[in-house]
């Protein structure tokens, strides 16, 4: 189960101007951008128990919200860009929130992954592609995929 | 993979350099030689985890061979012969110093000194580099670099409370024009991924990132340089360790996984396209902080004889080198794990982060336990030090490794290296006239990369955690002025706060001048950290330091020159300074292929970090003028020649001269400037170094607020200076000094004899003006100076 | 009798040592406590008299700065909330607000819902630096009694944008002058520039800068040539602390 983090809209400019900058830096010319934080949980919960790991631990309900599903970014003409940390190479950041899911669910879950979504309004993927490996990831322990919302 | 291994003794040398290659071991000819001779004496083939211990021990990393060799230097048609470089240079002068206040000294993980009044403690000190995994991913490169050198100090003796970070970092000009090739990051990349990895392992760990240091030059374009560096405290009956027989070996700390198999084989290869992930160590901050706390406790409580860290080369290092004398009994099943999908003899070599490995009575294990759990720190038990001088390692009923371990430690067969002096044309004539203002050079001075504000850097990293960074990186009125040497009281590790003693710590580097004369290079940057260190106030005649090299290949005889050269001045400027060297490193290969296919190696780069106590730091003083009226005076004499300098880089100077340091001079003047800090005469002090006097007068006035006016006309200086090099050259071993209005009778009095100067006075307006005989070279509003000086890095 | 301050540390409390110093140098008798002790019932909080939340990066500041921590409190909820019920007083320091304020703590509601957070900065990464403070002198807080107008603490934290989303929370909060510290200069986006908290009684504070790094006239970056008293404007909370359950 993949849980998708969002801040609301009104407290994520500062985050969003900064990515769109540097997307700019590296050759792209972005109209707008969301970003999202992805917990992937691997375990046999119930969709009740996912949902109470979301709200309860995962998200601050000040600022933010979550999805059990990957949401709508809201933004027209945009690509979704998806990062995580190759199987292979150890998610220190995952290990941590696997403990404090346990804590909350009561059970250890197999497997607790993280992991960033991009949804960017640009009008080459060409270009997207070529600015994320520049800039977003390392391709030595990041693998990413790109699809159009 | 069909195993090779079958026939390992009957290999021909091409099969042996092949198989080398693909399990990526980095051992020579001769050595995969030495290692045949010696399976062949056994009688038998050798295992795949037994060839990886041999080539993680003997790997570059761990046994300095380079610099432990045997090296033949020609210069000016004489040969100079060493049978081992380091020890007739560098350990040579700690040995004839002879200094009852160094505890210990390269034996083991770190140098330790003696530290405060009260006899009870000392401190460690350790500073290495991370320079390939950099290059591969900076960030988590970084990472691992600081858990690393945070990990020695950990395991120096029975283990050391870290108290400071250190970090110097040299990368290609973030605005280079110049190509790259294909798989390398920018530099700007490079340098965001080395200073965030640095903040978040650093701020996360709880240690205070507040010494250190940025060089651009675009040498480093392909091979960043990241030195860190750490000191603790450590109380003095704590300092020997000494595995028993019998004792149980426990680790402690993270898990094992695949992670950053062959890292230590790795740094001695260049970097190319097919560097894997697995080559990545992956750092995790907290797990180390969990292992310190674990160790802190545990150490007060007697409860191990031993400890030192897995670092290159993991579990087979580390407890290869503690069990060198007794000998090891490992059980790999009983490993923790991150990944079941893991090979025994990787489990013995990973260089998965953030583990100690301790030796362990048997009796005192339980209460061990109790304290890991209280502080949810993972661990495991792997076996024993059994006394049979044997290492001996399994996996259920594999044998992984059956070796004798003198084996390990002794057959390090080491070939001489040849070395040659590097031809320099040196230009000595007037330099050429500049085509600016010196108020347009200074302002262009103050933006230069070298120069500037490291604000945006140092203000991502907790520099005040612990409550003890007294003398800060950025100091003054309004919190950011440039300070020349840190300094730390130590009251989280002593729990003392009646106690006022400290120690400042410092770094010199002057890679420009290395590429001209690597023997001056060395006695100046000696220079320059001793005399940041008066700066605060410490005590320069207990001065410590920490040699750090960074070069190309080995294979070319002049890096082995410039190394020999570089390591003689180190010896020279130790002795002049009585400032014995107490822990060393050195890393090589720092080349990489340009985007046209050419060799690209980097500079010689010597880091000089050092340490000193100070006595009371309530009264050590920061660089920015404090008071309207109070007289400013230049200690030293300005000497000719802009090499080096930042002047000659920024412009076309037409004169590359080093002046060579006269270091006996140098020492009276500090010993006599020392009296009248510590009399408190003294308001504020700031050496001249990168940028020139200039740049020196600037940063004191608008880190304080405070304009001067200033008059060179009565300062020490060499016939034929010119105005150029007066303001804007680095010629060594001087000050600036301001002195306390009303106390200038009882300073000139304890610097009598020495080339201590008047030059002006601290102005309530301001402006800074200086002139020279009668002409004056520039008046600038400080907060146009200032503007040009604080620009944001990154 | 000295007070005895119970000083919680958990994962990589990292300024737990240096606020026990303070603790101990004003005259009360501080103890290091995991959160795994009172977690197994081997030390209980309501056994002390003064509670502190040191700065640090507990749990790494994973999934966000003191949640982690949060989740595991929520167990002992009940002598937590008798603690601050009887006055007793609190106070939590950077990561330590952080923590407070994700336990629902502060600010002060009946329910003791999380009802604001700490955001990331607005420069978006970690800040360290020194910065001037307004104390407000209307405010209940015990731990400014007697400090001066204005006065300086460094920050140094990536997460310590305040942020209320409930308008009514937030004017009631001001009506009551629970805002006992604000930034001269906001350095992170908080709104109405609050850098410190108080509950009604003025008992349970938290603030993001941090005291105990300005508690002696040698710890400033501007150092005087002579230095006066020894005591800076740190040491003056840790003091009131004291003086109020003596």
């Amino acid at each position: 189960m993949i849980i998708e983090i969002w801040t609301k809209e009104k407290y994520a400019r500062n985050e969003e101007d900064a990515f769109i900058a540097r997307l700019a830096h590296a050759g792209l010319k972005a109209k707008g951008a969301r970003l999202s934080r992805l917990y992937r949980v691997d375990a046999d919960f119930s969709r009740e128990t996912f949902s109470k790991i979301a709200s309860e631990l995962l998200t601050d309900n000040i600022t933010e919200h979550c999805s059990l599903t990957p949401g709508k970014a809201g933004l027209k003409k945009a690509y979704r860009v998806e990062v995580w940390l190759k199987d292979s190479v150890t998610d220190v950041v995952g290990e941590s929130v696997k403990e404090a899911v346990a804590d909350v669910a009561g059970k250890m879950p197999a497997a607790v992954r993280f992991g960033r979504a991009y949804y960017v309004a640009c009008d080459s993927e060409t270009k997207l592609r070529s600015a994320v490996s520049k800039t977003l990831v390392n391709e030595v322990v990041n693998k990413f995929k790109i699809e159009k919302c | 993979m069909p195993n090779p291994l079958s026939n390992f003794t009957s290999l021909k040398e091409k099969e042996l350099l092949e198989l080398d290659r693909t399990c990526g071991w980095s051992l020579n000819a001769l050595e995969l030689a030495e290692v045949q001779r010696q399976f062949r004496k056994m009688g038998r083939q050798p295992s795949r985890g037994e060839l990886e211990t041999i080539a993680q021990t003997w790997s570059e990393h761990c046994k300095h061979k380079t610099f432990s060799g045997p090296v033949s230097f020609k210069s000016g048609g004489k040969v100079k012969k060493y049978k081992n470089l380091f020890k007739e240079t560098i350990v040579k002068a700690t040995k004839t110093l002879n200094k009852k206040w160094c505890l210990s000294v390269f034996t083991d993980n770190a140098g330790i000194v003696e530290f405060g009044k009260s006899g009870k403690w000392g401190l460690a000190f350790k500073a290495e580099t991370h320079n390939h995994p950099c290059a591969v991913e900076p960030y988590g490169g970084a990472e691992t670099g600081v858990g690393g050198v945070i990990r020695d100090i950990l395991g120096v003796g029975l283990g050391a409370k870290p108290v400071l970070n250190t970090d110097n970092f040299c990368f290609g000009y973030l605005d280079s024009k110049k190509k790259l090739p294909k798989n390398s990051h920018s530099p700007e990349r490079i340098m965001r991924g080395v200073v965030e990895g640095v903040r978040d392992y650093g701020n996360r760990i709880g240690i205070p990132t507040a010494s250190g240091g940025l060089y651009f030059d675009d040498g480093y374009l392909l091979n960043p340089l990241v030195y860190v560096g750490c000191a603790g405290l450590i109380p003095v009956d704590k300092i020997e360790k000494k595995v028993i027989a019998g004792d149980l070996i426990v680790s402690i700390g993270g898990r094992t996984g695949r992670d950053g198999i062959h890292g230590a084989t790795f740094s001695s290869a260049n970097i190319d396209e097919e560097t894997s992930a697995s080559a990545v160590q992956i750092g995790h901050a907290v797990n180390e902080k969990k292992t310190l706390d674990v160790l802190m406790r545990a150490r007060d409580l007697n409860l191990y004889n031993a400890v030192t860290d897995c670092g290159a080369g993991g579990f087979s290092s580390a407890i290869g080198e503690l069990g060198s004398e007794t000998g090891a009994r490992v059980r790999l099943e009983d490993a923790q794990l991150k990944d079941t999908r893991i090979e025994p003899w990787e489990i013995w070599v990973s260089e998965s982060q953030e583990r100690m490995i301790l030796s362990v009575p048997k009796g005192k294990l339980k209460k061990l336990e109790a304290i890991l759990k209280a502080e949810s720190c993972d661990y495991c038990v792997l076996g024993t030090f059994p006394g049979d001088g044997r290492l001996l390692v399994t996996h259920g009923e594999e044998k992984v490794v059956d070796l004798p371990m003198a084996f390990l430690h002794g057959g390090v067969p080491n070939f001489e290296k040849k070395a040659s002096r590097r031809k320099v044309k040196i230009h000595d004539g007037a330099p050429l006239p500049p085509a600016k203002t010196c108020g347009g050079i200074l302002k262009e001075m103050l933006a230069h990369p070298n120069v500037c504000s490291r604000h945006s850097v140092i203000t991502q990293y907790d520099h005040e955690v612990q409550g003890g960074t007294v003398i800060k990186p950025l100091q003054g009125k309004y919190g950011d002025g440039p300070g020349d040497a840190t300094v730390i009281w130590p009251q989280a590790a002593t729990l003392d706060l009646n106690d006022f003693s400290g120690f400042a710590v410092t770094h010199g580097f002057n890679p420009a001048a290395g590429k001209i004369d690597p023997y001056q290079m060395a006695l100046h940057t000696v220079d320059e950290a001793v005399r940041n260190l008066l700066c605060v106030g410490a005590e320069i005649s207990r001065t410590a330091i920490l040699d750090n090299f960074c070069a190309a290949s080995p294979r070319d005889p002049e890096v082995m020159g410039d190394l020999v050269l570089a390591a003689e001045g180190c010896h020279d400027a130790a002795m002049a300074y009585g400032a014995p060297f107490i822990s060393g490193k050195d890393s090589f290969y720092n080349q990489a292929k340009d985007a046209d296919g050419k060799e690209y190696p980097i500079p010689m780069s010597l880091l000089i970090s050092a340490t000193a106590p100070v006595e009371d730091i309530r009264k050590a003083i920061t660089m920015n003028f404090k008071e309207a009226g109070n007289p400013l005076y230049l200690a030293g004499i300005s000497r000719r020649g802009l090499g080096g300098s930042v002047y000659g880089d920024m412009m076309v100077a037409g004169n590359n001269y080093i002046a060579p340091l006269d270091m006996k001079a140098a020492v009276a003047m500090y010993t006599a400037l020392l009296k009248t800090i510590k009399s408190g005469c003294v308001a504020a002090a700031h050496d001249v170094s990168q940028g020139g006097l200039a740049v020196t007068l600037a940063e004191m006035a608008f880190s304080g607020g405070f304009g001067a006016e200033i008059d060179l006309s009565a300062a020490a200086r060499e016939k034929g200076l010119s105005a150029l090099e007066l303001l804007f050259g680095e010629s060594p071993s001087r000050l600036v000094l301001e002195v306390v209005k009303g106390k200038e009778a009882e300073f000139l009095k304890l610097v009598k004899g020495q080339p201590v100067s008047e030059i002006g006075y601290v102005y309530e307006e301001p402006v800074l003006e200086l002139r020279d005989g009668g002409e004056r070279l520039f008046k600038e509003d400080l907060a146009a100076l200032k503007t040009c000086w604080k620009r944001d890095l990154i | 009798m000295k007070p005895k301050a119970i000083i919680l540390r958990g994962t990589a409390t990292n300024c737990d040592i240096e606020t026990f110093n303070s603790f101990k140098y004003v005259g009360a008798e501080p103890e290091l406590v995991h959160i795994n002790q009172l977690l197994s019932g081997e030390k209980k909080v309501l056994d002390y008299s003064l509670m502190a939340f040191p700065g640090g990066f507990s749990y790494g500041d994973d999934i966000s700065a003191g949640k982690i921590y949060a989740v595991k409190m929520s167990r002992l909820a009940a002598d937590f909330e008798a603690f601050i019920k009887d006055k007793r007083p609190v106070i939590g320091i950077c990561n330590g607000f952080q923590i407070l304020v994700k336990t629902g703590f502060l600010p002060e509601n009946r329910g003791n819902a999380q009802v604001s957070t700490l955001y990331t900065n607005d420069c978006g990464h970690f800040l360290a630096k020194w910065t001037k403070l307004k104390i407000n002198k209307k405010s209940p807080c015990i731990f400014t009694k007697g400090l001066p107008d204005e006065i300086e603490l460094p920050i140094a934290h990536g997460e310590g944008k305040f942020i209320v989303e409930d308008k009514k929370i937030m004017a009631d909060l001001v009506a009551r002058e629970l805002h006992a510290v604000t930034y001269s200069e906001n350095p992170n986006g908080s709104m109405l520039d609050i850098a410190g908290i108080t509950n009604s009684a003025g008992t349970c504070f938290g603030l993001m800068p941090h005291p105990e790094r300005n508690f002696f006239a040698w710890q400033n970056p501007d150092r005087p040539a002579a230095a006066g008293e020894a005591e800076a404007a740190g040491y003056q909370f840790f003091k009131n602390a004291v003086d109020y359950v003596g």
